[in-house]
């Protein structure tokens, strides 16, 4: 192996790197997204048709389904292409864990207090989203966030059960649409 | 003046190892397999020799029922790789390239 043949390949295996960790970037968006915004369907009409506010617990169903779908897709991902982590990954990770536990307490609380719970929620999501794109520089995502952040008060001017229903939308549209994106990119880079 | 070559490093699968390997806080050996494109076997020859090197740490663990072996370079390692890297920019500079 000469010089120029020992660069090119410390530099193919670089880049190559940086590629396979952007491919999924978005799976984590999808997963979360679209296990609130499902749950907040299943909260909203359980209520709505039984009249029984105890179908709330199942907002706590949210962590057990998301773990297990993101428990999935990493197993799924790990098996064909390996695990590799690097300091945004592990960044990432750990804004989530806060968020999740922030969010887990709080939820907690609700149960004892009565509070906004669900504006909270969407101030804790949206700070989630918005530290991520700001981690992997991702515009859309950032915007996202801080429209998840300023749509806490949207609850405050909804009233009754409707405002789940409002939750799971805003869910929808600041988790999952940038998801998707951050998917489909990630595909087109690694065409 | 040209510097020495690491010759641990200057083998194509261990360069490519430690490129990979340099660029992520820690990737596993299927990751390195697939990156590679090199065998198993061959993968776990040169990985045990930057281990015994100290260039890399390899831990074993498992991951549902298989085993997984997690591979993460250290700072002696990194220290290698960036004084490779000076090695070779002399060459270049040498031949004008």
């Amino acid at each position: 192996m000469n010089e120029e043949a020992s660069l090119e390949l410390i530099s193919q295996m670089i880049r190559n790197t940086r590629r396979k960790l952007e491919d999924g970037n978005g799976i984590s968006f999808l997963v979360w997204g679209y296990t609130t915004f499902v749950i907040s369907l299943a909260v909203y009409f359980s209520i709505k048709a039984t009249g029984d506010y105890h179908y709330n617990f199942l907002w706590f169903l949210t962590p057990v389904l998301g773990s297990i779908g993101m428990s999935i897709f990493k197993r799924n991902k790990t098996k064909h292409g390996g695990h590799a982590m690097n300091f945004i990954d592990r960044t990432i990770r750990n804004i989530w864990m806060v968020i999740g536990i922030a969010a887990f307490l709080t939820s907690v609380g609700a149960s004892f207090v009565r509070f906004p719970i669900l504006s909270v929620m969407l101030l804790l999501l949206g700070i989630g989203t918005a530290l991520t794109g700001l981690t992997i520089k991702f515009k859309l995502v950032v915007i996202s966030g801080f429209i998840g952040m300023l749509s806490c008060v949207v609850p405050f001017f909804i009233n009754g059960y409707e405002q789940i229903l409002v939750f799971g939308v805003i869910c929808l549209i600041m988790m999952v649409i940038p998801g998707h994106i951050l998917n489909y990119q990630g595909r087109r880079k690694n065409v | 003046m040209f510097k020495e070559l690491n010759p641990l490093l200057h083998s194509e699968l261990r360069l490519g190892i430690m490129s990979i390997l340099i660029s992520v806080e820690e990737a596993d050996f299927v990751y390195i397999r697939e990156k590679t494109g090199a065998t198993a076997g061959n993968i776990s020859v040169q990985i045990d020799k930057l281990s015994e090197a100290g260039y890399i740490e390899v831990s074993k663990g498992f991951l549902g029922k298989r085993t997984r072996t997690v591979c993460k370079i250290t700072e002696k390692g990194v220290n290698a790789f960036e004084e490779y890297v000076e090695a070779l920019k002399s060459y270049l500079d040498i031949k004008g390239l």
